[in-house]
C-alpha cells in the first residue's frame, strides 16, 4: 500500500466530498464534444470501450513500475467521474445499471486497497450504493473510511446523511469499535442500536465506558436484563448512567486544581482595581444588586458544596448576620437565593437535599419557591432511584401561591429533562387546560413539558400546550410569556426536522398574533443542531421583512439562524458573517437578538471577532442591544475565566454603574465568565463537537428565548429563567479512571484539534499541545491524547471521565 | 416484618426493620432514634411519592431489601429577620443621594455650563451652605436692594434641592465668564449674609473666601514705602512664560508694577507692589489668570499654558511676618499629629496618606457635618470655630474647569471632591466619578478641561 501513498496524498487531501466530486467530474470533460455525441451513440459500445480501458489500467497498476501507477490511478478517477454520470443518465432513462455496477466495484476494490477511500466513497454515493463499502473495508482502511463518511454526512442533504451514518456505524461494528458505534447511534438518536451495543458487547469495562458516554450525553436510557445479565454488574452501570459520579469526579478535579476556595461576588467583580469608579456608597443594600450578587455567587461556586454567602450561614450555628443573606434580597428575589443553594450543591443530591429541607419549614411563599426549584437544580442532569424530585416536588403543584407553582413546575422540568416521565406529564398536563391558571404558571409549565418530553415528538403534549395557546385571550398573546408556550411546544420536536410539519400545519390556525412567532420557534428548534442551509436561508428571509407593529417573530428568527448553524465550523462562521450584516442593516428588533444569536454560535467558546462584536454591542445606544450584547459576552466566555472577557465587564461595570438594569446584566454576565471557577462548559455540543446534547441545547435556548424581552422576564420578577442554564452546565475535564473507577493521573497531550479528514498515512490529530497530568481541563477546541503507552482507553474520544486499562504489551524501558 | 435500607444524607442505614402492621408513624419514630430528626420534619422518599403517616404498608409497595430516602434535619428553621434590610430601591429620593455618594448635577439651561460648574464647586463649601440656611428668604434688610436678595434667595433654594435630589435639578431661578460669576455670586451673597449675621459680628463669606492682603508699596526711583491692605475674594495666579507651576504663579500674581504719580519725585514713577497675605480664609480661591485681552486683535485669548498645581498646597511662603507667627504653632502641632500618624502606619504611601487627611480634617471639624446639624444648633457653627486654627495647609477641593480654545467659547465643568473622598466632575446634569490622578491632568497645555478655579480647604488643628 506505501507506492500509491504519495499521489493519494496530492489528490485526495480536500476533506469535502462536494468539492471532491466537482473535480472528479471536471477531468473527463477535457473533450466536452464527445460527452454530447454519448448520448447518441450505442451505449453498450461504450461500456465495452470503458470496461477494455479498466482493464489496461488495473494491468497497469499491478506493474511494478510506480510511475505508471501514478497514471492509473489518475485515469481511475476519470473513469470514475464518467461512471457516476452515466449513472445519473441511466438513472433518468431506467434502464439496467449491472454493467456499470460491474466496474464500480473493481473501482471501488482498488480505491479501497490503494488508500483512496475517499474517492471510493464518492464514486459509491454517486450510485446509490454505499452498502458495497462494508465489504471492501478492512482493519487497515475502516477507520479513515468512516471519518471520511461521518464527517461528509454534516454536507449532504435530506436522508442521505442518514444513510451514510448507518454504513459507518455497521462497519464500527463489525470492527467492534463500539465507542464510535454508540456515538453514531446517539448522533442518529437510534436507542435501537445503542440496546444493541449493550447486547453485542461483553465486556464490563467498554459497557461503564458506554455508560458515561450516555451520561454525558444527557438522555435517559433504561438498562434491562437482556443488556446486562447480571445484576450487581447493572446496578454498577445504572450507578455511573445516573451521573452520581459527576459531583465526585468534578469535586476531584477541583482539589487537583485547587480552586475550592468559595469565591464571594466581591472577587469576580474585583472593584479595587476600577479606583475611584467602584459601585456606589456601599452603605444601603440595594435589592438588585444583592440580586445580582446571588446569581454571580451560585454560578461562581457551583457544585463545589460550599461559599460564602449560602452555606456559610448553616456552619455557623450562631446565625447573625450571615443567616439573613437569603433577607437580603426582595420578595421573588428570595426565590433565586434559596434557589441557588441548590446550584452551589449541583449534583449532590443527599448533600444538597439536606441543607435545602431547613427552606421548606419557611412561611415565607418566596422561600418555598426557591427551595423547591433547588430541589429541581439539584437533581438536574442526575437520576436518584428514590426519585427525590418528584417526590417532594409534586405535592406543590396544586398549591394555591402561584411562585411556589412555579418553583415547584420548573423543578421538575429540570430534574427530569429528556426523561419523558409518564407521571409527570400526567401531573403537568391537567395546568395547561385550567383557564384559571394565571398565565405565568401555563407558560412554565409548557417549557417545563418541554423539557420533559425534549425531542421526543409527544402526541398528547403537543396537543395539550396547543390548546393552551389557543386559549389564551386576545390581550394575553401580546404578553411575552405567552411566548414561551410556543417555545414549549417547540421543544418537543428539538432536532427532529420534518416531524415538527404536522404541528407547523396546526400552528397556521392560532391568532395572527402569534402565528409568525410560534412559525419561526418550531422551525428553529426543528432544525437546531443541523445546519441545514436551506433554513438559514428561510430565517435571513424573515429578517428582511418590515414589520408591522407588535410582530415579534424576528427575535426567534435570528436566533433560529445560530441554532441551525450551530452544527459545523464553516456553517457557524458564515452564520457569524450573516448577523454581522443583520447588525447593519437590520431593524432594531433584529438588532436585539443578534448578541444573543452570536451567543449562542460561541458559547464557552470566546472567539476574538466575535468578542469584538459584542464589546462594540455592549455600548450600543440601545439599551436592550447592550444587555443583550453584555449577556451574550457573558456566555461566550462561560466557564472559561477569559481575562479579557473579565476586563471588558469589569471597565462595563463602571461605565454603568449608574443604570441598575444594565449593571445587572453585567454582573450576570461576569458570573457567567467565571461559571464554576473556570471549570464548567455551557457548550451542548461533546465527543469532539460532533454529538449535540439535547437538553443541554434546551436549557440555553429556553433562557436566550427569555432574554428576547429583558424588561419583561429577566429585570421583572422571572430571573430564575437564568438557572435554565443549569441543563447545559458540564466540567468541561478529561477525567481519567482505572478498571476500578478509581481516578488514576496518567500524562496527556492537550492540544488545538486538526482536521485529518481524508489525510494520507496517520497526521497528527493536535497541533501546539502541552503535556499535563490528568485530570486536566479542555478548552473549546482542544482534544488530548494519552502521552503514554501505559494503559489504552476505553474511549478514542478523551474527554468527561474515559476508563483507562492497562495495555499488556507495554514494557517499562528500565 | 420487612427490612430496608434507609439512606440519610450521606449515611446509610442498613437493615431497619419495618413493622407492616404498625402504621408509618411508628417507622419515623424508629428512624428518630436512628437520626434525630423528629418525625414530623422527616421526609421519606418511595418511589414517586412520600410516605405518609397514616399510610397502609400494603399499599405503599415497599419490597424486602429497598432502599428508601430520608430528607430532613433537625436545624433550626429560617425565619426571617425582624428588621428586614432596606433596600435603596425603596427609599424615597431624597436620602438616595447618600447612597449614590454624591449630589446632583444641574441641567444646561443654554449656555448656563459656567454658573453650572460655578456653583457645584460652591455647594461643596458646608459653611457656604448654612449660612445660607440662616438667610431668611422673607427677611429682606434695607441694605441689600432687590436683585441681590432674590439671587441670595435663590442659591439658597438650589443649594437645597442639591442636596435632596439625585437626578439632576434645573437652576430655574438663576442668570458669561466662570470668574466673574464666581465673584459676582460671592460677592451678592457676602452683601446679603453680612446683613443678616451682623449680630455675630462677622461676615460669614468673607470669613469662608476673603483673603486678606498687606502690600508694600515701594517706589525704586524715590524709595518711597507705604502699605495698604485689601481683601480679595480669590488670590491670582498670573501665567507667563517662566511659570510652570502654581507657586510661582502665586509668586508673580502677588507682585505687581503699577505706574503712579510720586509726590516726592512729581511725576509719574513706577512702583512695585509686592503683597503678602495677612489673613487667610477657610477656603482659599485660586484664579488662574488664563484669559486676557489681546490689544492686536481685540480679543479675548486664552493660554493654554500648562501650570501644575497640587493637591495639597502650602501658603506658608505668601504669608506675612505677622501671620507666619500666628501659623508657627498651628503648623508644628499639625506636623507632629501627621508624623504620630506615619509613625504608626509604617506602610503610609502617598495615596493613603492624603485619604487619611482628608479623614482627619472630616473628624476635626465638626462644621463638616451635613446641613441639618448645624441648623438644628445654629450656634455650634461658631463656637468650636475658636479653637480650630488654620495652618496655612490647603488640600484641593474643587476645580473649575474650561475647555476650549478662546475665551468666548468652550465648555466649562466643575469637578469636586465629595465628603467621602471621591470626585466627581459634573458636567451640567451628568456627574461622573473620577479619579484622583485625573484631577491633577487638569493643568492645560493641550485641548483637554484646564483649571480655571482652583478652590482649596483649609486644613485645621484643634488646640
Amino acid at each position: 500500500m506505501a507506492p500509491a501513498e504519495s499521489n493519494n496524498g496530492t489528490g485526495g487531501i480536500a476533506g469535502d466530498g462536494v468539492a471532491k466530486d466537482q473535480a472528479s467530474v471536471k477531468v473527463p470533460s477535457k473533450d466536452p464534444k464527445k460527452k454530447d455525441e454519448k448520448k447518441d451513440e450505442d451505449l453498450s459500445e461504450e461500456d465495452l470501450a470503458l470496461k477494455q480501458q479498466l482493464e489496461l489500467y488495473v494491468e497497469r497498476v499491478q506493474d511494478s513500475d510506480p510511475g505508471l501507477q501514478k497514471v492509473a490511478l489518475e485515469s481511475m478517477r476519470n473513469l470514475a467521474g464518467e461512471i457516476a454520470q452515466e449513472y445519473g443518465k441511466r438513472q433518468v432513462e431506467e434502464t439496467s445499471i449491472d454493467d456499470l455496477m460491474d466496474l464500480v466495484v473493481q473501482i471501488v476494490a482498488f480505491h479501497m486497497k490503494h488508500n483512496a477511500e475517499p474517492e471510493a466513497v464518492d464514486l459509491l454515493m454517486e450510485v446509490e450504493d454505499l452498502d458495497l463499502l462494508v465489504e471492501h473495508v478492512d482493519s487497515t482502511n475502516y477507520k479513515r473510511t468512516c471519518l471520511y463518511l461521518t464527517s461528509s454526512a454534516k454536507y449532504l442533504p435530506g436522508p442521505d446523511d442518514m444513510l451514510v451514518l448507518d454504513i459507518a456505524h455497521t462497519i464500527y461494528m463489525k470492527f467492534e469499535e463500539y465507542p464510535r458505534a454508540l456515538q453514531i447511534a446517539l448522533y442518529l438518536d437510534n436507542m435501537q442500536y445503542v440496546k444493541q451495543l449493550f447486547t453485542t458487547c461483553n465486556d464490563l469495562k467498554k459497557k461503564q465506558q458506554f455508560c458515561f458516554i450516555l451520561a454525558r450525553h444527557g438522555i435517559t436510557f433504561e438498562l434491562d436484563e437482556e443488556m446486562c445479565a447480571d445484576d450487581e454488574e447493572r446496578e454498577a452501570l445504572l450507578e455511573i448512567i445516573s451521573n452520581s459520579k459527576l459531583n465526585e469526579g468534578y469535586l476531584a478535579l477541583a482539589r487537583d486544581i485547587e480552586v475550592m476556595e468559595p469565591k464571594s461576588p466581591d472577587d469576580i467583580y474585583k472593584a479595587h482595581l476600577l479606583d475611584g469608579r467602584g459601585s456606589g456608597g456601599g452603605t444601603v443594600d440595594s435589592a438588585r444588586q444583592n440580586l445580582a450578587a446571588t446569581f454571580v455567587n451560585a454560578f461562581v461556586n457551583a457544585g463545589f458544596g460550599q461559599d460564602k454567602l449560602m452555606t456559610a450561614s448553616s456552619e455557623t450555628s450562631t446565625g447573625g448576620s450571615s443567616t439573613s443573606w437569603l433577607f437580603k434580597n426582595k420578595e421573588h428575589g428570595k426565590a433565586s437565593a434559596a434557589a441557588s443553594l441548590g446550584m452551589i450543591l449541583l449534583w449532590d443530591v443527599d448533600s444538597g437535599l439536606a441543607q435545602l429541607d431547613k427552606y421548606f419549614h419557611s412561611t415565607d411563599t418566596h422561600v418555598i419557591a426557591g427551595a423547591l426549584l433547588g430541589v429541581g437544580i439539584v437533581n438536574c442532569n442526575v437520576q436518584n432511584d428514590c426519585d427525590p424530585a418528584l417526590a417532594l416536588l409534586a405535592d406543590y403543584i396544586d398549591k394555591e401561591d402561584p411562585s411556589t407553582r412555579i418553583g415547584a413546575i420548573m423543578g421538575l422540568g429540570l430534574a427530569y429533562a429528556g426523561s419523558q416521565n409518564e407521571q409527570i406529564r400526567s401531573k403537568l398536563t391537567p395546568i395547561l387546560g385550567d383557564s384559571k391558571d394565571s398565565l405565568d404558571v401555563i407558560a412554565f409549565t409548557a417549557i417545563a413539558l418541554g423539557l420533559v418530553y425534549v425531542g421526543s415528538c409527544n402526541e398528547e403534549v403537543a396537543q395539550a400546550i396547543i390548546f393552551a395557546l389557543m386559549d389564551r385571550s386576545e390581550s394575553e398573546f401580546g404578553e411575552p410569556l405567552t411566548r414561551l408556550l410556543s417555545l414549549g411546544l417547540g421543544l418537543l420536536y428539538l432536532g427532529k426536522q420534518e416531524n415538527v410539519e404536522a404541528t407547523l400545519e396546526v400552528s397556521k390556525t392560532f391568532n395572527e398574533k402569534i402565528r409568525k412567532h410560534c412559525d419561526m420557534t418550531l422551525l428553529s428548534c426543528a432544525y437546531a443542531g443541523t445546519g441545514n442551509v436551506l433554513k438559514v436561508q428561510h430565517f435571513l428571509g424573515q429578517c428582511a421583512n418590515h414589520l408591522e407593529k407588535g410582530e415579534t417573530y424576528q427575535g426567534p428568527a435570528v436566533l433560529g439562524i445560530a441554532m441551525v448553524a450551530m452544527a459545523e465550523e464553516l456553517g457557524l462562521e458564515m452564520a457569524i458573517r450573516s448577523l454581522e450584516h443583520l447588525l447593519q442593516y437590520g431593524e432594531q428588533n433584529i438588532r436585539r437578538a443578534v448578541p444573543l444569536a452570536l451567543g449562542l454560535l460561541c458559547v464557552s467558546n470566546p472567539k476574538v471577532n466575535v468578542m469584538d462584536t459584542l464589546s462594540r454591542l455592549s455600548h450600543d445606544t440601545d439599551t436592550e442591544v447592550a444587555m443583550a450584547a453584555i449577556i451574550a459576552l457573558g456566555l461566550i466566555g462561560a466557564g472559561t475565566n477569559n481575562a479579557r472577557i473579565a476586563g471588558m465587564l469589569r471597565n462595563l461595570s463602571s461605565y454603568y454603574y449608574k443604570d441598575a438594569s444594565l449593571l445587572f446584566c453585567v454582573r450576570i454576565a461576569q458570573g457567567l465568565v467565571h461559571m464554576g471557577k473556570g471549570l464548567l462548559t455551557l457548550s451542548p455540543y461533546h465527543s469532539e463537537r460532533f454529538l449535540l446534547s439535547p437538553t443541554a441545547l434546551a436549557g440555553l435556548v429556553t433562557m436566550l428565548h427569555a432574554c428576547l424581552d429583558m424588561k419583561a422576564i429577566i429585570l421583572g420578577k422571572y430571573h430564575y429563567v437564568l438557572y435554565f442554564l443549569v441543563l447545559a452546565m458540564q466540567p468541561r475535564m478529561l477525567m481519567t479512571v482505572d478498571e476500578n473507577l478509581k481516578p488514576l493521573s496518567v500524562p496527556v497531550r492537550v492540544g488545538q484539534a486538526v482536521d485529518v479528514v481524508g489525510q494520507a498515512g496517520r497526521p497528527k490529530t493536535i497541533t501546539g499541545f502541552q503535556t499535563h497530568s490528568t485530570p486536566v481541563l479542555l478548552s473549546a477546541g482542544d482534544r488530548a491524547e494519552l502521552a503514554t503507552e501505559k494503559y489504552i482507553p476505553l474511549s478514542p474520544i478523551l474527554e468527561g471521565f474515559v476508563i483507562l486499562k492497562e495495555n499488556p504489551e507495554y514494557r517499562d524501558e528500565q | 416484618m420487612l427490612t430496608v435500607s434507609v439512606k440519610w444524607q450521606k449515611e446509610l442505614f442498613p437493615k431497619v426493620e419495618i413493622d407492616t402492621s404498625q402504621p408509618p408513624y411508628l417507622f419515623k419514630c424508629q428512624l428518630y432514634d436512628l437520626t434525630g430528626v423528629p418525625p414530623e420534619r422527616q421526609k421519606i422518599m418511595v418511589k414517586g411519592g412520600l410516605l405518609k403517616d397514616d399510610a397502609d404498608w400494603a399499599k405503599v409497595g415497599v419490597k424486602e431489601g429497598q432502599k428508601l430516602m430520608m430528607m430532613g434535619t433537625a436545624d433550626e428553621v429560617i425565619k426571617a429577620p425582624e428588621k428586614g434590610p432596606v433596600f435603596a430601591e425603596d427609599m424615597p429620593e431624597e436620602e438616595q443621594v447618600v447612597a449614590v455618594g454624591h449630589s446632583a448635577g444641574l441641567v444646561n439651561l443654554g449656555n448656563t455650563c459656567y454658573m453650572n460648574s460655578t456653583i457645584q464647586c460652591l455647594h461643596f463649601a458646608p459653611e457656604l451652605k448654612s449660612a445660607l440656611i440662616k438667610y431668611l428668604p422673607s427677611v429682606r434688610s434695607n441694605e441689600v436692594d432687590l436683585s441681590t436678595h432674590q439671587l441670595t434667595v435663590a442659591t439658597r433654594e438650589l443649594f437645597n434641592e442639591l442636596d435632596k435630589n439625585v437626578k439632576p435639578v434645573a437652576p430655574m431661578r438663576f442668570l458669561t465668564d466662570a470668574e466673574e460669576c464666581w465673584t459676582q455670586l460671592l460677592y451678592t451673597l457676602s452683601l446679603s449674609l453680612k446683613s443678616t449675621s451682623s449680630s455675630e459680628g462677622a461676615d460669614a463669606v468673607k470669613r469662608l473666601f476673603g483673603i486678606d492682603l498687606v502690600s508694600r508699596v515701594h517706589c525704586a526711583e524715590s524709595g518711597e514705602e507705604s502699605t495698604e491692605s485689601e481683601s480679595v475674594y480669590s488670590l491670582k495666579c498670573h501665567i507667563s512664560q517662566e511659570v510652570n507651576h502654581l507657586h510661582e504663579g502665586l509668586k508673580h500674581g502677588l507682585k505687581s508694577e503699577l505706574e503712579k504719580a510720586s509726590p516726592s519725585l512729581g511725576r509719574s514713577a513706577i512702583y512695585t507692589k509686592d503683597s503678602r497675605i495677612n489673613d487667610l480664609p477657610r477656603y482659599l480661591t485660586v484664579q488662574f489668570v488664563r484669559f486676557f485681552w489681546k490689544r492686536e486683535t481685540n480679543q479675548k485669548a486664552k493660554i493654554l499654558r500648562k501650570v501644575d498645581y497640587p493637591l495639597e498646597l502650602d501658603v506658608h511662603d505668601f504669608c506675612s511676618d505677622d501671620l507666619r507667627k500666628r501659623l508657627e504653632v498651628p503648623r508644628r502641632v499639625l506636623r507632629d499629629e501627621e508624623g504620630k500618624k506615619l509613625g504608626l502606619k509604617t506602610s503610609g504611601s502617598s495615596s493613603t496618606s492624603t485619604t487619611k487627611d482628608i479623614k482627619m480634617t472630616d473628624a476635626e471639624e465638626p462644621l463638616n457635618v451635613r446641613e441639618e446639624s448645624s441648623k438644628s444648633e445654629p450656634e455650634q457653627g461658631t463656637t468650636p470655630e475658636k479653637e480650630q486654627h488654620l495652618t496655612g495647609i490647603y488640600d484641593l477641593v474643587a476645580v473649575l474647569t474650561h475647555k476650549g480654545r478662546s475665551a468666548d467659547s468652550g465648555h466649562y465643568v466643575a469637578w469636586v471632591k465629595q465628603e467621602n473622598g471621591k470626585w466627581i466632575q459634573f458636567d451640567d446634569d451628568n456627574p461622573i466619578p473620577q479619579r484622583e490622578e485625573d484631577i491633577i491632568r487638569l493643568s492645560g497645555g493641550g485641548d483637554w478641561h484646564m483649571a480655571y478655579i482652583c478652590m482649596y480647604k483649609a486644613r485645621c488643628v484643634s488646640m
